[in-house]
């Protein structure tokens, strides 16, 4: 599944078509504000991290473009994801990506991210990061220069702005492959603080492969994060 | 009677555009220091849509969203307390000492919504904001008595009467008005003083655990920070509204002063905060309290 | 037989049945229903709180020729209702699951009830004193039923206690003393014989009077430097004891200086005396050692890890506020400062049993062993909250009401210092407050406390009700205000004029009907803004943002102690020893007053007992 092309997003449930011509501009105009607000959050593994403070500063300024760095996962629409990831850096990035609040966007950059480029032959280094986050973009290069980055970004708005960028959906709607891959590569007990597919059931992103015999395994040793509700008895 | 709702109504409206403008042109500011474009026009209002408009938002339980609201919806109740050109609202029901209460509730309303959120950087961020009120609001009270010992009333519609009738309060009390505008540094949070939101030592302190909507409230609530800041400066020295063009005016250039300073400084430790506050503005404001009182 | 007769005839039973039922299982709902009743009778005798004439008790007696009676005014009766409601609220905490508990943990709730309508019956004796020889009286039974409250729980209570028992034995040794002075110019203790005399009085006489009647009184308020005893004393008081202790007990000290200095000698005999070498007035020096009173206290609470510490702190700290009021003599400082008794009686009852509800479901008042607890009892939070909000002093609570009054009145009297000074208490209020309901509501909830339910009923019920007081008279402090305006009246100073809202001045006033209105209407605003967008979805605690770190429920991350670390860095050196240093002094100061006093005290009466006592007291304190 590394082509981008190749993943399947579910449409939307049918039957519910919009009949009010003011709602597809509502559509429109939250789609345009999610592309040109894009707020950042950027796990720089390795050296790939030197190339952003030039797109941020004055020579390239990001922030013409809507784009900020953000400093806490709750906060952030993009996962920028730069250098190489190593096994138990992947485990923090599925976390922090879990963290975020959709719609989210997770960009790698480097080659390092798209085919563990120089660390290709290394036991600790994950190859492809698609394999267990669903990528909206890779930026290759080693490293890609600030011109690529924005290049990127820019490429990474037009598809949200006309709605082809989806493939967060994917990661509720298929949680089953990803986690596969996730328990694959970290062993079975492989458990994060955030519950997928209890989050994918409240905000029906439900798809046909949310569940199968991957979560039923993190089901059996889950050790269920319910939250505290607050409770009068 | 009806035109007191629209005013309650048109008040806040009014605050938050403008604020949105303000918050546009701190950015703008920060960018231009730093020889960059700068975002969009309509970037802070984009920003707060995006914000509103997340599909999977998490949530840390009652509080949490009761906290947004309070610190929202405390704003919006205290923008009808600052009187403006053409709209007093009910700002003869409060007066100066009110207002500043006012403006506490919705900072304890973001205070018990990132304590709910169990995040120990939100609470160190808290522990540091509350500590930071302290240090800036010592000299802000000793403003608030010179200012209303001068004009001889807390009510802020009879403050802008005397100033249109016998001049500006910045030109009789000068001295309270440098002190008042240290204060302001403080009281919008900016640079040097934002050792609460500190975002790579802390994480942004209270907005750790914010994501959508309710970070979208946080920026709705800058906006209006913004606005009360300028506006109440310019109703204590600047002579408050007479028309709208120069009332914008006036409370543009109060704002863009203390984002100008903000980019220039990286920030003050708590203690040097409270050392500092409870220095330079305090011997200010008690030397400008003196010569008015005197 | 007046209605008067009756009240303290109901409170003297109340006394009776405690004492002989004490043991009964229902001897909890008994006294809160006596309680009742004593509040029913001082609703009939609600006259006095709109301006009624006084009510004289048919009771009078005469000791060594003095004549001795009884009469409520509108003080008194304003005194009262907190009083009895302030019992009401402890009583009926403690009269159901509360007192079981208790009882298996080896406590004796009947004798707790018992205390609590002693302590009733002594404080209606006082505030029904009507000459200074019945004053005197009754504040000898407040003191030792306060005594018997604060020790009943034995081991370090007990020897809080004591400590209270010596200042008190010492301040009664200056009141007596005062009065010895007052029956040699006058030749009798009647207060209208001191009235008459009070604007021939030398200066040297009337500084000698107020600081002596002063000082004596000030002891069971707390003001400094008096105020050592006060928070250890009550913070050990077993549950509801505290929340009566704290919300009314130390007011006592309150009305003697009401009645005292403000009604006999006058305020504007303290105004006239100037002290040598400085600007200050005697009533400016009285002025600024209530502003002290307010700031150092304050931030002692600051430092506490106790919840009930830090809260009998606070009531330490907010006695100054009342006296500030008083002191400026104005309508609004005085009532201000008069509001602020009824407000701060609903607010800190309301708060300690809330923190009692905790410890009760927790078994701790330890600010860094708590956390969380908001989600196991929202009720108790709610009526902390509320609490929090009036202690702070911010909208729209009544404790933002009486501080503005006294905020006000420095404002028109042009006292800038003092105006500061009362505003870094309020401000220091705040931050402890916020630590308060942080650690013990907010933050992680601890594993061992996962299962932990809501408050019973039982105690519930006057959480909330003293709550919604609360906000009540935060929403429309007239209904209070008339009732301080009064009791204004009643002790002559100028009476407020004031509406259901506030008070309407050409120079800014304050409507809370309108403010609070406007704010829950911002609130509805907000809330409409919030919900109409997005679902969201509550998660687990442990789903938190930490730096890409996986949190496990056996780590706790609840920031909590050493809450301000910035600011002690900055003040932290200030308080060092200074306190325990200041004690010392006091205790040798009592004793060194006390031998003075008890010179006066031969004069007056032969007897050496007094001495006796304060020797023996402070020997095992020290």
């Amino acid at each position: 599944m590394s082509d981008l092309k190749q993943i399947p997003v579910v449409a939307k449930e049918t039957g519910k078509e919009r009949t009010n011509p003011l709602a597809n501009v509502f559509d429109e105009l939250i789609r345009f504000a999610q592309a040109r607000s894009m707020f950042m959050l950027h796990y720089c593994t390795g050296c790939g991290a030197i190339e952003l403070p030039p797109a941020m500063t004055s020579r390239f300024d990001m922030e013409r473009l809507g784009i900020q760095p953000m400093v806490t996962p709750r906060q952030a629409d993009i996962l920028l994801i730069t250098g190489y990831v190593s096994i138990k850096t992947l485990k923090r990035i599925i976390l922090t990506y879990e963290q975020m609040p959709s719609p989210k966007y997770v960009i790698g950059i480097c080659s390092c991210t798209v085919n563990g480029g120089m660390y290709w032959q290394s036991y600790a280094t994950a190859k492809k990061l698609n394999e267990y986050l669903p990528v909206d973009l890779y930026i290759a290069g080693c490293m890609p220069r600030p011109e690529a980055v924005i290049e990127g970004l820019r490429l990474l708005m037009d598809n949200i702005k006309s709605g082809k960028s989806e493939p967060w959906k994917d990661y509720y709607q298929r949680y089953d492959y990803y986690l596969g891959n996730q328990q694959h590569l970290f062993g079975d007990d492989w458990q994060t603080p955030t519950d997928i597919i209890g989050e994918a059931e409240h905000f029906g992103l439900m798809g046909p492969e949310t569940e199968g015999e991957h979560t039923r395994l993190l089901q059996q040793h889950q050790q269920p994060l319910e939250p505290h509700k607050m409770r009068l008895k | 009677m009806m035109t007191l709702i629209t005013e309650l109504f048109l008040m806040p409206l009014v605050a938050f555009v403008i604020g949105l403008f303000m918050v546009l042109m701190m950015r703008k500011i920060g960018a231009r220091l730093q020889r960059r474009v700068g975002p969009p026009f309509f970037q802070p209002l984009i920003d707060i849509i995006k914000f509103h408009s997340k599909e999977t938002q998490i949530s840390h339980g009652l509080i949490h969203d009761i906290g947004i609201i309070m610190a929202v919806g405390g704003y919006i109740a205290a923008e009808t307390l600052l009187p403006v050109p053409g709209m007093d609202g009910i700002a003869d029901k409060g007066g100066i000492i009110a207002l500043t209460y006012f403006l506490m509730i919705p900072s304890l309303g973001l205070a018990l919504g990132v304590g709910q959120c169990a995040n120990p950087n939100g609470s160190i961020g808290i522990s540091r904001a509350l500590t930071a009120m302290l240090a800036y609001d010592i000299p802000f009270v000793i403003v608030i008595f010179g200012v209303s010992w001068h004009y001889g009333t807390t009510n802020l519609v009879e403050m802008v009467n005397y100033q249109q009738a016998n001049g500006w309060g910045i030109v009789e009390m000068p001295i309270l008005a440098l002190a008042g505008l240290f204060t302001l540094q403080g009281i919008m949070g900016k640079q040097p003083f934002e050792i609460y939101v500190a975002p790579a030592e802390i994480a942004t302190g209270p907005m750790v655990e914010m994501g959508g909507k309710y970070m979208g409230g946080l920026f709705i609530m800058q906006a209006f920070q913004f606005y009360t800041a300028g506006v109440l400066y310019t109703t204590l020295f600047l002579g408050g509204g007479e028309n709208w063009p120069t009332f914008l005016m006036k409370i543009f250039i109060v704002v863009s002063i203390p984002i100008m300073i903000a980019y220039m400084f990286p920030r003050y430790r708590t203690e040097d905060m409270l050392r500092l506050m409870w220095k330079w503005p305090v011997i200010a404001g008690l030397i400008g309290l003196a010569l008015v009182m005197h | 037989m007046t209605l008067l007769d009756g009240l303290i005839l109901l409170a003297l039973i109340s006394v009776l049945v405690t004492m002989l039922g004490y043991r009964l299982p229902v001897i909890g709902w008994l006294t809160s229903a006596l309680f009742a009743g004593q509040l029913l009778v001082l609703f009939l005798m609600s006259g006095l709180g709109y301006g009624g004439d006084t009510i004289h008790s048919s009771v009078a007696l005469s000791i060594f020729g003095q004549p001795l009676s009884w009469r409520f005014d509108a003080l008194s009766w304003f005194f009262a209702l907190i009083t009895i409601g302030a019992a009401l609220a402890s009583s009926l905490f403690a009269a159901g699951e509360w007192g079981r508990q208790y009882r298996q943990n080896g406590g004796n709730p009947g004798l707790l009830q018992f205390s609590l309508a002693l302590n009733v019956l002594t404080m209606l004796i006082l505030l029904a004193s009507g000459d200074l020889l019945a004053l005197f009286i009754g504040w000898e039974l407040v003191s030792w039923a306060s005594f018997l409250l604060m020790a009943m729980a034995g081991g370090a209570a007990f020897s809080w206690a004591m400590r209270y028992i010596t200042y008190a034995t010492g301040g009664a040794m200056a009141i007596l003393a005062g009065m010895g002075m007052v029956y040699q110019m006058t030749g009798s203790l009647q207060y209208a014989d001191l009235m008459a005399v009070a604007g021939q009085l030398s200066q040297a006489q009337v500084v000698i009077l107020s600081l002596l009647f002063g000082s004596g009184f000030a002891i069971k308020m707390g003001v400094l430097p008096f105020h050592l005893w006060q928070a250890g004393a009550y913070a050990e008081t077993p549950g509801p004891g505290t929340a009566f202790l704290g919300s009314i007990s130390s007011r006592m000290g309150l009305y003697g200086i009401l009645v005292v200095l403000v009604q006999l000698i006058g305020l504007g005999r303290l105004i006239e005396i100037d002290i040598s070498f400085t600007w200050l007035s005697l009533r400016d020096l009285l002025m600024w050692v209530a502003a002290i009173t307010i700031i150092l206290p304050t931030f002692t609470a600051l430092r506490q890890n106790d919840a009930r510490r830090l809260l009998a702190w606070h009531g330490v700290g907010q006695g100054g506020y009342m006296l500030l009021g008083i002191f400026s003599a104005t309508a609004l400082g005085s009532s201000g400062g008069l509001m602020h008794v009824f407000n701060h009686a609903t607010y800190q009852a309301a708060l300690f049993l809330s923190v009692y509800a905790v410890v009760h479901r927790t078994g701790t008042a330890d600010l860094n062993k708590l956390g969380g607890l908001v989600t196991r009892m929202p009720l108790s939070f709610l009526v902390m909250l509320v609490g929090i909000i009036g202690l702070a002093g911010i909208p729209p609570m009544n404790g933002f009401v009486s501080k503005w009054l006294v905020y006000r009145s420095l404002l028109i009297e042009g006292m800038p210092l003092l105006f500061v000074a009362s505003v870094i208490g309020t401000l220091g209020t705040i931050l402890s407050v916020y630590k308060l309901i942080h650690n013990m509501f907010l933050g992680q909830l601890r594993a061992e406390h996962s299962e932990i339910r809501e408050a019973p009923w039982s105690m519930m019920l006057p959480m909330l009700v003293l709550s919604l007081i609360v906000f009540i008279t935060g929403f429309m402090p007239g209904l209070a205000l008339d009732w301080v305006a009064a009791a204004q009246a009643a002790v002559g100073l100028p009476v407020l004029q004031h509406s259901l809202g506030g008070v309407e001045m050409e120079q800014g006033g304050l409507d809370m009907t309108w403010l609070v209105a406007v704010l829950f209407a911002g609130f509805g605003i907000g809330a409409l803004l919030f919900y109409s967008t997005g679902k969201t979805r509550h998660v687990n605690q442990l789903d938190n943002y930490a730096g890409g770190h996986f949190l496990t429920a056996d780590v706790r991350y609840h920031y909590s102690d050493h809450f301000y670390a910035g600011l002690m860095h900055r003040i932290g050196h200030w308080y060092r020893e200074s306190f325990q240093w200041l004690e010392s002094v006091l205790i040798s100061l009592t004793g060194f007053v006390a031998q003075g006093a008890s010179g006066f005290y031969r004069i007056v009466q032969p007897a050496l007992l007094m001495l006796v006592v304060v020797v023996l007291a402070l020997w095992v304190v020290r």
